[in-house]
Formats: structure tokens, C-alpha cells, sequence
């Protein structure tokens, strides 16, 4: 079944897009899943798993994956490719500690790969701060495919 | 710790990934996507990966962050970007390695710059990155 593509225009229009942002306070069962799921031992002192960098920006902000994907007019949730995840670290991230979440798009093109099938790359930017201090920022980058997969 | 150039970090192993750690994943994430909890989902995508759910990119990571840890401590890993050239499948055997590429002691503390990924025995790299770790 072929998928309608939407314009790149439309794409391209995205970046600068503002999440409403927000905070978002690990909880130590959280942490404890999360670490168990990584498949080691808690961390001491109440340091959260370097993991949550990836949904606590995302929820913190003020949205969701599925938010993410229909953005960018993703075809289906199985059409969604990784390029990178980039996380830089400033403090460790601690339970019970709120923190004040923002998030926009940085980038959003459409291009081709190797193999002529297009897709839409779209970058989204989350920073942490504690306290106005930058903790942390996570730099996740997807590939919409366009009738691909 | 004395680290130089070129050495290897003592490599981390996830001897099986795990379906169900994936389901708890995928409901901690909010993450809708089946081809995190659905096998049948997964077979019917053209990529011949057959009746096995696919690991979430962030624990593929994390096994990199685990090894990072064990090597130089809780809390050490500065920054790490990774791509996923191919995907971990649940019931894989997986192991992060890793070698230090750069030592910079410009900013008062001592900073390993390091190759890092996540291989397995017959598809090779599977995740492949870098990463910056205190030491």
C-alpha cells in the first residue's frame, strides 16, 4: 500500500516548533526499573540511570513519542528509522530532583538515501535544568520513511 | 587510574536480551511502537528479522553506559552519541566495547574521548558511537 507523502514544505516547516515544556521529577521505583531494564545494579546515592535521558525529555516537555512521530506525519509507528541519539551529561541526573524541561525542532529536510528511497530527517533538542543550572541535553535524530519499510 | 591511547575498556556483556525487559521498557517510555512488545509485528516488516521484537535504541545504549561505568565509575560518562546501523533483536547475545581514542586534560579534569560500540558475534557492530567519560 502506497502512503501519501507530505510536502517537504510542510516538513521543513517544523523546525522551530516549541514543545509546551515542563518538569518531571524521577521517582526511585522508576529509576528502579528503568536500571533493572538495563540490566545491571542501581547506582549509589540516588543517581538516576543515564537511560531516562531518553523519555524523561520527551515526557517532561510536554510530549510523547506518538506526538513525535505524528509531527512528522510518520506513516505508522514501524516506519520510524534512528540516525542518533546524543546525550551530553552535566550533572548526574538524581531522583526526586524536578526538573525544568524545554524542547524544540532543529532540524527537518527532507532527503534520499543510497538507494533513491526518501525520507524525512527530523531533529528534536530537550535541555534539563535544576535550579536554572543546564543538566542535561539530549539530542534525538529520526528518519521518517516515506514508503520504505 | 592509569588510562592511555589505544587502551581497550574491559568490554560489558548482555548474555541474552530480554523480551519482557523490553515490554517494561516500552510501557516506562509510553512507546507505542509494537516492534517493541510484538512479534508478529516484527515478521511482517521486509527485513527478514523473523519472530523476535527489537531491543529499544536507549538499552542498546545503556549496555554502552554500563560498560562506561564499570570501567570508570558511576556518574562518569560526560557525553555519548550513538547510531544504530542495525538493530538488537530480544534472545541476543551482545557485548559493548570500547577503545580510548584521546586524552584531554585541558578543562581541569581528565577527559577520555572513546570509540564505543555494541557488537555481536555473527552481525558485527551492531550500534556504533562515541563517547566522552571522565576519568
Amino acid at each position: 500500500m502506497s502512503h501519501p507523502i507530505p510536502p517537504a514544505e510542510q516538513i521543513a516547516a517544523l523546525v522551530g516548533h516549541r514543545f509546551p515544556g515542563g518538569q518531571y521529577c524521577i521517582e526511585h521505583w522508576e529509576n528502579v526499573l528503568l536500571t533493572g531494564c538495563t540490566g545491571t545494579e542501581l547506582l549509589p546515592d540516588g543517581m538516576v540511570h543515564p537511560v531516562a535521558l531518553f523519555h524523561v525529555p520527551i515526557l517532561g516537555s510536554g510530549t510523547s513519542i506518538a506526538e513525535m512521530f505524528a509531527l512528522g506525519q510518520a506513516e505508522s509507528d514501524l516506519s520510524i528509522l534512528i540516525e542518533s541519539y546524543d546525550w551530553e551529561m552535566f550533572a548526574p541526573l538524581q531522583e526526586q530532583i524536578c526538573y525544568d524541561i524545554s524542547a524544540a525542532i532543529t532540524a527537518a529536510d527532507r532527503r534520499s538515501n543510497d538507494a533513491g528511497n526518501l525520507y524525512d530527517r527530523i531533529q528534536f533538542c530537550f535541555e534539563m535544568h535544576s535550579q536554572g543550572e543546564l543538566c542535561a541535553r539530549s539530542t534525538i535524530t529520526w528518519h521518517y520513511t516515506r514508503n520504505t519499510l | 587510574m592509569s588510562v592511555q591511547v589505544g587502551d581497550a575498556i574491559p568490554p560489558w556483556t548482555m548474555a541474552s536480551v530480554s523480551a519482557e525487559r523490553m515490554r517494561t521498557m516500552a510501557a516506562l517510555l509510553r512507546d507505542p511502537n509494537p516492534l517493541h512488545w510484538d512479534r508478529d509485528a516484527v515478521a511482517a516488516l521486509p527485513l527478514g528479522l523473523g519472530r523476535r521484537t527489537i531491543n529499544q535504541g536507549p538499552l542498546g545504549l545503556a549496555y554502552i553506559i554500563n560498560m562506561l561505568h564499570s570501567w570508570s565509575g558511576a556518574g562518569s560518562v560526560r557525553r555519548i552519541k550513538m547510531q544504530f546501523p542495525q538493530v538488537v533483536l530480544d534472545d541476543d547475545c551482545v557485548i559493548a566495547k570500547g577503545i580510548v581514542r584521546h586524552i584531554d586534560d585541558s578543562s581541569g579534569t581528565l577527559l577520555a574521548e572513546c570509540d564505543v560500540w555494541l557488537e555481536h558475534a555473527k552481525r558485527g557492530k551492531l550500534l556504533l558511537g562515541s563517547a566522552t567519560v571522565a576519568l
